[in-house]
């Protein structure tokens, strides 16, 4: 006889039972997470700093090989966050996929501001930090130019640092980078209008923009996804230690928040976010004024179609405003951080962003 | 008056727009217990539960939070935020002075000092070396170079590992 047609919950009984078992290894891992947590490393690959400045780290990795290519590669990361996210454990690092292609890779760590970095501008960072590393790059590696590869709110800075000084840079590779600001398809984009947000009275009080501040915004970006399915979707593989290690190692990179000199999320807001001036060839950059049309290196556009922070639609008009000959655009489903460590993007993107800068190197 | 009334309209918009979030994934429930049967595994009726609610929750909650009622909210809390943070400001502020002692407004006060006096002579070196150039091109008989080159080429020289306080080689 069928035991379901003989009790039709038979299922429901035996799926209660694996399921309570399941759930009691689950609750057992939980008290270990803490210590484990404690464990997780920050970086994968072997690297060495190779020029400091202020809190700015230049980080180079050696590699087993020496470069195969002549162009050295700088990374330059965003100003929120910690930049090991490009290297955050063995088969989800950006930084490898390239030192092991045979690129002199150097990575840019902008370290913790302090009060005292308050007052420190777009222009210090692209006209003072990134000259100084690239001009340090290039002397080291005896090359004339370098190539940059910049990540969110580093990709735009990398922008604007081609723009002004072109004939320092090979090629331009953007991952996740805004460019038009004025896209309805962002939330950050509505709440930092200027009628609901006064970014001048906010910097005044605060000085730098807490790191607290930037964790809230992004977290409520998503926040059912964020504040409740993770945790639950988590908990549900606590007992593979595969899912835990990646769990922890995201989780730690998420909540190692650092704040945002003053100056530099108020000309970010201000310009950007609520005058959009970098697409109008406008962006205000010290002494000079950033034009986008300039660019007349290659330029590799990398965005995430899922991405909620830069969605595509800021990314996309890049291409169409610079004077390169030479760019593409490759748009992937992932979101702002799976374009860097997910699976699709370390099988597809980035060997594929490898033999791109390979061919121009 | 007016504005009593305006604020209970504000407050009522509110209440609408979280009613609506529940009611929405209330009815997602709904919908999906309406597929129940002992025929589907309890996990995966279970998961598929959760993801419509969750669903229902997301999609409410972006709604929820690009309306005009939550942007007006979200600037009523930053302006007392940012209040309150000046108000503990000034009152360090105020402490630390009665006692002699530094606030951060004179720090602020001091950096930015150190601030101009860093743009005044990097502003100068930069003139200088747009000079020296020109001179230098006058000398090797290949005439001035263009203002324009000689204002985008202030190219530093990187000084590696320098770690002493905040002073950036070079700006603009």
């Amino acid at each position: 006889m069928n035991t379901s047609t003989a009790n039709p919950w038979a299922k429901w009984q035996e799926s209660l039972v694996t399921e309570s078992f399941a759930y009691a290894r689950r609750m057992a891992q939980l008290p270990s997470l803490h210590h484990r947590a404690q464990l997780v490393k920050k970086g994968a690959s072997p690297s060495t700093v190779v020029y400091e400045e202020d809190r700015l780290k230049l980080l180079h990795y050696p590699g087993t090989q020496p470069p195969r290519h002549a162009t050295p590669l700088v990374i330059v990361f965003a100003l929120v966050n910690r930049p090991y996210i490009l290297d955050l454990k063995k088969g989800r690092s950006v930084v490898n996929h390239f030192v092991e292609r045979g690129f002199d890779t150097y990575l840019i760590d902008w370290g913790s501001p302090t009060y005292a970095d308050r007052h420190l501008t777009i222009d210090d960072h692209v006209n003072g930090y990134i000259s100084n590393v690239v001009d340090f790059v290039r002397e080291r590696a005896g090359a004339p130019q370098a190539s940059l590869l910049g990540y969110c709110m580093g990709g735009t800075m990398s922008t604007m640092f081609t723009a002004l000084h072109q004939e320092r840079v090979k090629n331009l590779m953007l991952l996740a980078t805004g460019i038009d600001f004025f896209t309805r398809d962002g939330l950050l984009n509505l709440w930092s209008r200027p009628e609901y947000f006064d970014v001048d009275k906010f910097v005044e009080a605060f000085g730098n923009c807490p790191a607290e501040f930037l964790q809230m915004s992004f977290l409520m970006l998503k926040p059912v996804q964020n504040l409740l399915e993770k945790p639950l979707n988590f908990f549900e593989k606590a007992d593979d230690p595969q899912a835990v290690d990646d769990f922890l190692t995201m989780e730690t990179w998420l909540n190692d928040n650092i704040s945002v000199p003053g100056e530099v999320y108020r000309e970010f807001v201000k310009y950007l976010f609520q005058q959009n001036l970098l697409v109008q060839n406008k962006m205000p950059v010290g002494k000079h004024t950033v034009d986008l049309r300039k660019i007349t290196c290659p330029v590799l556009n990398i965005m995430a179609k899922a991405d909620d922070l830069v969605p595509c639609a800021q990314s996309m008009p890049l291409n169409d405003l610079v004077s390169s000959q030479d760019r593409k655009s490759i748009a992937i489903d992932a979101g702002h951080i799976g374009l860097a460590i997910g699976g699709k993007a370390q099988r597809d993107v980035w060997p594929h962003a490898c033999d791109w800068l390979a061919e121009r190197s | 008056m007016n504005e009593e009334q305006d604020g209970t309209n504000h407050q009522a918009g509110q209440w609408m727009a979280f009613q609506q979030i529940w009611g929405e994934t209330f009815t997602k429930m709904m919908q999906l217990g309406c597929t129940f049967s002992p025929d589907s595994a309890p996990p995966d009726f279970m998961r598929q539960m959760r993801s419509g609610i969750f669903q229902g929750l997301g999609q409410s909650w972006e709604q929820f939070l690009s309306s005009p009622e939550f942007m007006e909210g979200m600037k009523q809390s930053m302006n007392s935020a940012i209040a309150l943070r000046k108000m503990t400001n000034d009152m360090f502020s105020k402490v630390r002075h009665e006692t002699h002692a530094v606030s951060r407004d004179d720090i602020d006060a001091v950096m930015l000092t150190v601030r101009h006096m860093e743009t005044r002579v990097l502003d100068r070196i930069d003139e200088l070396a747009a000079r020296l150039e020109e001179v230098t091109g006058h000398l090797s008989g290949n005439g001035p170079p263009s203002a324009a080159a000689a204002q985008h080429e202030p190219t530093p020289k990187p000084q590696a590992n320098k770690t002493a306080g905040n002073n950036p080689t070079s700006r603009s």
